[in-house]
């Protein structure tokens, strides 16, 4: 699959401060990328910068294979994007700013505003102001207004914010949708981690202004840090037991009586079933099943990544 | 561009902007009667005297167009609607310049239609009340329509003098509308001030500075302009 983003070198400096420094990211046709970071990490502002909101002040990018500048945008009329919150002029109907926006990427189709509107199950309120809308409704019309002219590319910051759970399920489906029945690649940020685990096929890290990371869901699937941990006053010699009678090599002493073991060859019963013939106080001993936000919390984090 | 132009005319609230200038037009349909009648009967000595008032009181259209201002350019950056405009594929000094050139329009015309609708009515008035001290000729229409295109288009040009300082970079509506007023108001009551003051030259002044403002708006939109 070709890449139809492609950063090199990607900086944003305000004041004197760093806020996206040298970031290379591609993002491949047809595929859903999730952009993860903490508040303030940088995400937003990659996506103002590749939405042609705002101007790197180093590096370039390209999309589709064209170079973006304040004076070259065409390739803009194949993105959608929701940056931050969906903005509307609030006075206007629903349709109107969907007609404002279409107009504006010299589209005109009557009918592809209807089927959008369809789409996000807004159709009967198309007349109304945008004023009237609850924040859902917005984020809806906002998808709306982002596939109108059926871009190759859309770029969604956050969009499940303040949303309920009815709304944010209906968000991931809606992508999830669009990328499969209709092609379209998207670019999406979260920190909610369990949402972008189940919408994105590929996940950049973004920590401080850089992309520390870029895994696919399998890749880090593999990497996931399920352990358990046991908590004895005998930590030593739960360790030695462990390597002599089960053969566990993959472990860590933590201090403060708690050991952890990576080696998930035996079971937590074997486990404790052996210490306990050896008569092993055990304290507590529990499965942890590592998420994909333990790898996103070692990676902004810089803690080791225990595989 | 003109395209883009009636898509920045399509985002305003329109009906504020018709009801703001059927005000402006509304009240000063009557002031050219009521300073010949009311304050001082000079006014209206001759077609000259009520053309010169006239025209003073439409310099007041600039405070319309720091209204439009406002609208067109201070509301987008406040809303964030801006940021839709820079997703398109439209390098944002054509963006402005439409909006520039929209807000030169709408104050051009609703200037020029004022000047007719205000020489009209006071025509009209003066049959019934007559407050003008001689007959109308066909060199006083004349006049007459030649001052109206002409401050017309310098009310229209000195309306961005706002622009670029409490448009673009500082967005703030408050001392954009100040500074209309001041402009508004700065030639008729200089002779207060005891300043005297060329009505050509400093009108020719007040254009250039509208200019510059709207040039730089446009062209340092890049490094200001950000979302």
């Amino acid at each position: 699959m070709k890449d139809i983003v492609h950063t090199t070198g990607l900086s944003r400096t305000v004041k004197g401060r760093k806020l996206v420094a040298d970031v290379e990211l591609r993002i491949r046709q047809g595929e859903v990328y999730g952009l993860l970071g903490q508040n303030g990490a940088g995400k937003t502002t990659i996506m103002k910068m590749l939405a042609g909101h705002i101007a790197p002040t180093a590096g370039e990018i390209s999309l589709f294979g064209q170079r973006l500048t304040p004076s070259s945008k065409s390739a803009l009329s194949r993105v959608g994007s929701i940056i931050e919150y969906p903005v509307f002029f609030e006075h206007m109907g629903a349709i109107d700013n969907l007609r404002l926006h279409a107009e504006y990427l010299g589209f005109y189709d009557e009918q592809a505003i209807a089927q959008a509107l369809e789409l996000v199950r807004l159709k009967d309120a198309g007349a109304r102001p945008v004023k009237e809308f609850s924040l859902g409704m917005k984020q809806r019309l906002g998808i709306a207004r982002a596939v109108i002219t059926k871009p190759e590319l859309i770029i969604l910051d956050e969009p499940t914010n303040g949303l309920d759970p009815v709304g944010i399920k209906d968000m991931r489906d809606l992508v999830r949708m669009l990328n499969q029945d209709y092609g379209i690649t998207f670019l999406v940020s979260s920190h909610i981690l369990s949402e972008i685990e189940q919408v994105a096929d590929r996940i950049g890290v973004v920590s401080e202004g850089r992309l520390t990371t870029e895994m696919s869901l399998e890749d880090i699937a593999k990497q996931r840090t399920d352990y358990i941990e046991i908590a004895t006053p005998q930590a030593e010699r739960a360790a030695y037991l462990l390597e002599h009678e089960l053969g566990i090599a993959s472990l860590k002493l933590l201090g403060g009586g708690r050991l952890r073991v990576y080696d998930l060859s035996r079971s937590q019963s074997e486990i404790s079933r052996m210490l306990v013939l050896h008569d092993v106080e055990i304290e507590g001993i529990q499965k942890h099943v590592g998420t994909l936000e333990d790898y996103f919390y070692h990676q902004i984090t810089g803690g080791d990544r225990i595989g | 561009m003109a395209n883009l132009m009636k898509l920045e005319w399509r985002k305003l609230k329109r009906l504020n902007i018709v009801g703001e200038y059927a005000v402006y037009v509304a009240v000063m349909l009557f002031l050219p009667m009521l300073f010949a009648r009311s304050v001082n009967a000079d006014f209206g000595q001759d077609y000259a005297t009520i053309t010169g008032l006239i025209v003073s009181m439409h310099l007041s259209y600039v405070l319309f167009g720091a209204s439009l201002i406002n609208q067109v350019v201070i509301d987008e950056f406040r809303n964030r609607t801006i940021s839709l405009s820079y997703g398109y594929p439209i390098p944002r000094r054509r963006l402005f310049l439409a909006k520039a050139l929209l807000i030169s329009l709408l104050v051009f015309a609703g200037t020029l239609l004022s000047f007719v609708l205000v020489g009209v009515s006071t025509l009209l008035l003066d049959e019934s009340f007559g407050f003008i001290g001689e007959e109308l000729t066909t060199g006083a229409v004349a006049g007459y329509v030649a001052k109206a295109v002409l401050h017309s288009a310098a009310v229209a040009v000195i309306s961005h003098i706002p622009l670029f300082v409490f448009g673009v970079w500082k967005r703030a509506t408050i001392p954009a509308v100040l500074i209309a007023i001041f402009l508004a108001q700065f030639q008729n009551l200089s002779p207060l001030l005891g300043l005297s003051l060329d009505p050509v030259l400093t009108t020719a002044a007040l254009c250039l500075l509208g200019l510059l403002s709207a040039f730089a708006a446009i062209s340092a939109i890049e490094r200001f302009g950000d979302a």
